[in-house]
Formats: C-alpha cells, sequence, structure tokens
C-alpha cells in the first residue's frame, strides 16, 4: 500500500533528518515507527502524509508518487493525527469540527451522515459539546474522529497516546483497533513499547535518520542488539523471558507467563 | 517537610473540589511520586505546594497546607520558592534566556544571591546535572532532554530543599526519561533533597521513587512506600490507573499462592520473583 | 523566519561591544541615511553595513535580509517613479511621465530603506537580548518588568512560527486545500486557525508567567543584573564612528 524508495529527508536547521530509507507496508497491517526523541520518526509520518517532499527518493502510494498529487486531496485517502490535539481543533462544536472533514473529503452526503453518526457513537462524543472546554485525553478523542470520520484507507498517528493516562490510553487504542478490523491500514509513531507490543503486528526502527530494522514486533522486541541500537527498552514480558530463557523465551503476555508458571510447576511435581 | 491538614480547594470555576480533605505529610528527603488518571488532582496538588493555589489561582481554600513551617496561605510564593523549587512539564514555556547560562543566572538574580556565590552556585548545579559542557550554548541548539536538565539546574542553583516536578518527563524519550530520574535519585540521595514528581510512566518511577501517592477525584487512594501502595495493585487497576506488567504479574501469582515476597520494582526482582515462584 | 533576526553567537568584536554601543551605532546609521541627499553616501552606507556584516560573521544571514527586501523594495521603486510627475520627463506613456527626479527619488528610497533597515536587525543577530535588557535596565534605568516583556515576546517568535506551521500542517492534513496558488483564498482558510493558535499561546503565556514568578520574576531590582557591561575604548570609538557619519552625511548635502 504505501512503499518508500530510498527516500531521503534534511530540514535545513534542526534534527529529524532521514536518509535512504526503503521498506513497503502492505495493506491491512498495524505498523509502527520506534526509535529515540529525533530518530526520524516524525518525519518519515510526515512524508507518508506529503506533508514534507522527499529531496530524493520517492513515496508511493498504491504504486504512484504521492509528490505529484496534492495534499489537500490525499486528505480523503489518509487520515493523519497530530501529536497535541490543541493545535488541530478549530471549531464550536464537535459535530462541526467533523462535519468539517466530511466536507472535504466525502462527496456522497448519505455517506457523510452516516459516517457522522458512527464516529460519534463508537468514541462516545457529544455532538453538541465544545472541544476547547474538554479534558486532554477528551481533546485527543476528538482529534481523533476528526483524523478517521471519513473512514481513509490508511490513517497515520504520530504518538496518539502521550500525556494521556491509562485510561484514556487504553480507549483510544482500542477504538483504532476496531477501526482496523474494518480493513484500514494503521501506521503509530509511539514511544510506550507495551501499547506498541498490545496493538501492532510490525515495526520500523529508525535510530540516527535510518532505518535499522523492520520486523514483526514481538521478534524484533526479543532482538537485544537492534535496541540497545535504538536506544529502547523492551516491553517487561518480553525481557522478563529473555531472561529466563528455555520454554518460557516466546511468551510476551502476562497471562501466558503465568500459566507457563504453574504449567513447569506442574511437571516439576509429576 | 510538608504537611496538609484538612485541605480542600475548589477552582473558582469548579464544580467540585478538585482536591478534597487531604491529610498527608511529605518527610525531608522523600522522593515521592504522584500518580493517578488525569482530572484526580496531581497538578492542584503541586500548585498547593509551590503557592500557586492559592496565589495564582484563587478559589475556595480550606484547611491549611504548611511548607517547612510556613503557611501557603500567608506566606508569599516568593517566600514558599526558597524552599520549594518548581520545574514544568512544558519546558519551552518555563524558559527565559537563549543561553544556558542566563537561565540559571535569572533566579540567583532574582533572590539576590550575593554576587560572589554565584559563580560557584552556577558551575555547581551544571556540575551536579552532568551539564557542564553546555554551559555558553544557546537554548534553540539542545534537545528537549538536554532542556529538561537546564530547567532542573536552574532550579538546583537556587538551592532549594524540596524540588517539585509536574511531569518532568512528558516529551522526552524512555533514555532521556531515565536520565531525568536517575539525576533525580542521585540528588535525593547525596544531597538529601526532598523530590516530589508527578509522572505518567509509573515502571519508571517504581524504579527509582522510595514512596508513591496514589490520587483518585481529588482524595488520596493510597501513600506509602513503593512496594506496600503496589500490594494494592488490584485497587489501582479497578479504577483504570496503570500498573506495571511485572506488578500485574506478582499479582496474579501472589493470588495463586505461588510467592509471598512483595512486588517487584526492576527486571531483576521480577526474576528473582519467578525464580521464587518456580521453587 | 528562524537564523534572520535570531542571535547568532560568535566571538567577533561586534559580539563583544557593549548592547548600549550597537543600539546606538545602528541608530545613528539610521540617521545619517535619512539626512543624507547624496547617492554615493547611501551607497558608501550600505558598503559599510556588508562590511559590518562581514566583521559579525553574519554576512549570509545580512544577504539573506537583502533578498527579501528585493520585491519589497522594486514595488516600492516603480510606484515612486509613477507617481512622481515632477522634473524633466525622459518620456511618457499613456499620461504618465517617467521623469529624471522621479527616478532619483526612487532609488534614494529604496536605498534608505536598505540603509536604515540593516543595522537595527544586524544589531540583534550580533547581541544577546537578555544582555541587551540587562544593559537597558541597569544603565538606562528601563523598569524591568518592562524589558522582560520585550525579549520574552522576541523569545516567543519562533515558538509561534513553529506552532503555526503545526496547525497549518493539520488543516492541510485534513483537506483544506491550502496548497491552493491563489494568495486571497489561502489567507481566508488560515482566518479560523488563529483560533487554535491563540489557545496555544495563551496555555504557554500562564504556563511562563507562573514559572518566572516562583524563580522571583517580582523580587526583581534593577541592580539584579549579574553580568554588567562596560563602555570600553572599542565602545567609543564605534560612537565616534557614528557621529562622524552623521557630520558627513550632512556635509556632504552642503557640497
Amino acid at each position: 500500500m504505501i512503499q518508500f524508495e530510498h527516500v531521503s529527508f534534511g530540514y535545513p536547521e534542526h534534527g529529524g533528518a532521514v536518509e535512504d530509507v526503503s521498506f513497503t507496508l502492505k495493506k491491512g497491517g498495524v505498523t509502527a515507527i520506534i526509535g529515540s526523541n529525533g530518530a526520524g520518526k516524525s518525519t518519515v509520518s510526515r512524508l507518508m502524509r506529503g506533508l514534507l517532499k522527499p529531496v530524493s527518493g520517492r513515496v508511493l502510494l498504491d504504486g504512484q508518487d504521492i509528490a505529484g498529487m496534492k495534499i489537500s486531496t490525499l486528505a480523503a485517502r489518509i487520515g493523519f493525527l497530530f501529536q497535541n490535539p490543541d493545535r488541530q481543533i478549530c471549531r464550536n462544536t464537535i459535530e462541526e469540527e467533523l462535519r468539517f472533514t466530511l466536507r472535504l473529503t466525502v462527496p456522497d452526503p448519505q455517506r457523510r451522515e452516516a459516517c457522522l453518526k458512527e464516529t460519534l457513537e463508537a468514541l462516545q462524543l457529544d455532538p453538541q459539546d465544545d472541544p476547547m472546554l474538554l479534558s486532554r485525553g477528551e481533546k485527543q478523542r476528538v482529534a481523533l474522529a476528526t483524523a478517521m470520520v471519513h473512514q481513509p484507507e490508511l490513517l497515520i498517528l504520530d504518538e496518539p497516546t502521550t500525556g494521556l493516562d491509562y485510561r484514556e490510553c487504553t480507549r483510544i487504542m482500542e477504538y483504532i483497533e476496531t477501526f482496523h478490523r474494518k480493513g484500514a491500514t494503521v501506521v503509530i509513531v509511539c514511544h510506550d513499547m507495551e501499547v506498541v507490543l498490545d496493538y501492532t503486528d510490525e515495526v520500523i526502527v529508525m535510530s540516527g535518520g535510518h532505518l535499522i530494522r523492520k520486523g514483526e514486533t514481538a521478534e524484533i522486541f526479543r532482538d537485544a542488539e537492534t535496541l540497545r541500537a535504538a536506544s529502547l527498552l523492551p516491553p517487561q514480558m518480553i525481557d522478563l523471558a529473555g531472561r529466563l530463557g528455555g520454554e518460557y523465551s516466546g511468551i510476551a503476555r502476562v497471562e501466558e507467563m503465568r500459566d507457563a508458571i504453574v504449567r513447569s510447576r506442574k511437571a516439576v511435581r509429576a | 517537610m510538608i504537611e496538609m491538614k484538612d485541605f480542600s480547594f475548589r477552582y473558582a470555576s469548579g464544580k467540585r473540589n478538585a482536591l478534597n480533605n487531604l491529610n498527608l505529610t511529605i518527610e525531608d528527603g522523600d522522593f515521592v511520586g504522584i500518580i493517578g488518571n488525569s482530572g484526580a488532582g496531581k497538578t492542584t496538588l503541586t500548585y498547593a505546594i509551590n503557592g500557586i493555589v492559592p496565589h495564582h489561582y484563587k478559589g475556595d481554600f480550606y484547611g491549611a497546607v504548611t511548607v517547612n513551617g510556613l503557611d501557603t496561605v500567608d506566606s508569599s510564593p516568593e517566600q514558599i520558592a526558597a524552599h520549594v523549587g518548581s520545574v514544568f512539564q512544558d519546558v519551552d514555556a518555563q524558559m527565559v534566556a537563549s543561553m544556558v547560562e542566563d537561565e540559571l543566572l535569572f533566579g540567583l538574580e532574582n533572590f539576590s544571591v550575593p554576587r560572589e556565590e554565584i559563580e560557584g552556585r552556577v558551575a555547581e548545579a551544571l556540575e551536579q546535572t552532568g551539564i557542564s559542557a553546555l554551559r555558553h550554548r544557546d537554548l534553540d541548539t539542545l534537545s528537549g532532554g538536554q532542556k529538561q536538565k537546564v530547567a532542573i539546574a536552574a532550579i538546583l542553583a537556587l538551592r532549594p530543599r524540596i524540588i517539585l516536578l509536574d511531569e518532568p518527563t512528558g516529551e522526552l524519550d524512555p533514555q532521556s526519561s531515565e536520565q531525568i530520574y536517575s539525576l533525580l535519585a542521585r540528588l535525593n540521595r547525596e544531597h538529601g533533597t526532598t523530590i516530589i514528581a508527578v509522572e505518567q510512566k509509573i515502571g519508571l518511577l517504581c524504579r527509582y521513587v522510595k514512596k508513591l501517592l496514589v490520587l483518585e477525584k481529588g482524595e488520596v487512594m493510597l501513600h506509602g512506600p513503593v512496594r506496600e501502595v503496589l500490594e494494592s495493585s488490584g485497587r489501582m487497576e479497578e479504577s483504570g490507573i496503570h500498573v506495571p506488567r511485572i506488578v500485574s504479574l506478582h499479582k496474579e501469582l501472589s493470588g495463586l499462592g505461588l510467592v509471598h515476597s512483595s512486588a517487584p520494582v526492576s527486571m531483576d526482582e521480577a526474576e528473582t520473583m519467578v525464580r521464587e515462584a518456580l521453587q | 523566519m528562524k537564523g534572520v533576526l535570531n542571535y547568532i553567537p560568535g566571538q567577533t568584536v561586534l559580539h563583544r561591544l557593549d548592547p548600549r554601543t550597537k543600539l546606538i551605532l545602528s541608530l545613528m546609521i539610521c540617521v545619517a541615511s535619512f539626512l543624507s541627499g547624496r547617492v554615493s553616501f547611501l551607497i558608501g552606507l550600505l558598503a559599510l553595513n556588508l562590511l559590518l556584516g562581514a566583521a559579525g560573521h553574519v554576512l549570509p544571514q545580512v544577504l539573506r535580509i537583502l533578498k527579501g527586501m528585493a520585491k519589497a523594495c522594486a514595488v516600492m521603486f516603480i510606484l515612486q517613479v509613477l507617481f512622481i510627475q515632477q522634473g524633466n520627463p525622459y518620456f511618457e506613456v499613456i499620461g504618465i511621465r517617467i521623469t529624471d527626479f522621479g527616478v532619483r527619488t526612487a532609488y534614494m528610497v529604496v536605498l534608505r530603506l536598505l540603509d536604515a533597515t540593516i543595522p537595527l536587525s544586524l544589531m540583534l543577530m550580533v547581541t544577546r537580548l537578555t544582555d541587551l535588557s540587562n544593559a537597558l535596565v541597569v544603565h538606562w534605568h528601563l523598569p524591568y518588568q518592562y524589558a522582560f516583556t520585550i525579549t520574552t515576546a522576541l523569545h516567543f517568535i519562533p515558538v509561534f512560527f513553529s506552532d503555526m506551521q503545526v496547525i497549518s500542517e493539520a488543516q492541510l492534513a485534513r483537506g483544506v486545500d491550502f496548497d491552493t496558488r491563489n494568495p486571497f483564498r489561502r489567507f481566508a482558510l488560515m482566518a479560523p486557525l488563529s483560533v487554535p493558535l491563540l489557545v496555544s499561546s495563551v496555555k504557554k503565556t500562564e504556563q511562563a508567567a507562573i514559572a518566572v514568578e516562583l524563580r522571583g520574576f517580582n523580587l526583581r531590582t534593577r541592580t539584579s543584573a549579574y553580568k554588567v557591561t562596560r563602555m570600553a575604548g572599542a565602545d567609543w570609538a564605534a560612537l565616534a564612528l557614528g557621529a562622524a557619519l552623521i557630520a558627513l552625511s550632512v556635509l556632504m548635502n552642503t557640497l
């Protein structure tokens, strides 16, 4: 669906440059982009959305170079959630906010109504609320709604859970997962490795502007060397499983770990 | 020492008490991590300690808050600031200068620290935060983690006995977050500075702090040494408060009667816990 | 925006001058350019500006400002030429006379504009704002609150611009047609964005106000500043140069 071909980009005066990045994302996957600050994660997400133009190389959407498409027309196909909800909300009510996105992206009026209703229900939003008066977590839900109310094929999220408490974080991620199950492709830039483990099936590891690895999520988290190179810590259960080794090495979740411990105690006793 | 007695506060614009009937003591030399969901009153609690409440944000203030014996209602924010240094989440908003050294000078100048003492204090604060090499750098050229260290150094130079931080790692990556907390732990250990930090990343917090304070809807749900608080991880999970996975595993295993030791806070301890369960 | 009016760190003679000297000298150059009626003098002043830029190791930034002003200068030039009808006509098109006086006034205006803009921006490039405000507070008794307000405002400009950048990107990502070439349409589309910009700025200012209050802002007095600058030989030499420029500009007018 998305293909990066030897993409390079450099900000004139800031960090966050990327160099010779190539990868392909298949349709219907959930991919995380991980790495430390300044590794180039946000740059990759912006290049993917067409907000930045590569200095060299190409970004292809279904085989077509997006450099030739207008950023505004791409909006119908790609949803994008920015880090800070304060910077993307500008209407008086949630309904106006969502209708604003729909008016620019969905031509069919009946589908517009259906999309609006579905999103309001799924994210439990009151259409008449003033988005400015909501809490940070609620605002983030509104911002997410504006990014995907028109049901784009590709949804890109730049640190969707930063600054949210655990309850809001879970709520937002659950909703993104539901949306993904309906067939959308999702890309998440994320710092929280537990979230990455729970909700994504593939990760791209960035370090110093280079893509250093891409692969299945749990597998990458078991690769201590890659994580060290990207200055990342593994999720706790995977770390623990690695320390225990042997029959535990494939474990990634608390329940699996508990069951494995109970099993081996039984085996020892038998 | 910080003491709150029957303390409640409601913002002038608020419908309910942001903090309700708090009775708590934070001892000298403590390292306390404050956690809780949004709206639990974490930030308001920090404001109550540094005097922003009730001096900057007005509202209905009931009860008493004392900081090293100063009653926060009767003392000015500056008087309190001589005891409590505050570091905020938005790193850029709290910077006043364009160069690292000037950022440190700002507070020292304002509090009329004697001229001959200033150089020593600046050098010491930079040394303690490990950023002596950045002294003459422009703030724009620093990373988020470096800037946060500058903010901490600027507070350290004022030599407060208590340092209060509101989500100091909110915008930092895991590695820089780790650096900030190991710095705070060192200040606490080597200089006995009392440290109070509001933080979302509980896993990180548990590895460094001595005590946890869990807030829920403006009230204290739990307060005590880290391991004791984590014994009640079930209650925290029920309220939707994040608990590190190794602590969840501890809860599962002790529920089955397989472990009897207290909850682990580090990966080494988690490994020991599993080995105990396998015996 | 970044790098044009910002301080560029350095150790050159210009960087080391007293902030007061730099402020007065740049004002003196402006005054000289307005007093002078001689093209040769104005061209000389422009050369001096570039020379100062080179001395402060900020010539590329100065040239960037010149380049940025080129359009405005061209418009000014054309307007002056078209509107000034006095003097001997070179030729006439549809009732508009292009005169020698018009052309001369036009390039004088453009030269003055350049001569007067560069010194002040040059001064900001080689002077730290905190040093400037300290000097003004300590020596010229400017109330600290005012000095602080100004330096903070300047300090927030780049932050403000990067916020604006993100906000317009966010709207672009939602399908707002910012990539239209029509400037009027673009402006109409930008207008609603002032809301989120205002919200984020107010929040930032509030945080900033609290943060400085807790760092003893209200206790500060005129003499609080630690680094106090003093006038040295180079400063007096620079001021003498400024005075000489003004004298020269007046003198050349009378010749």
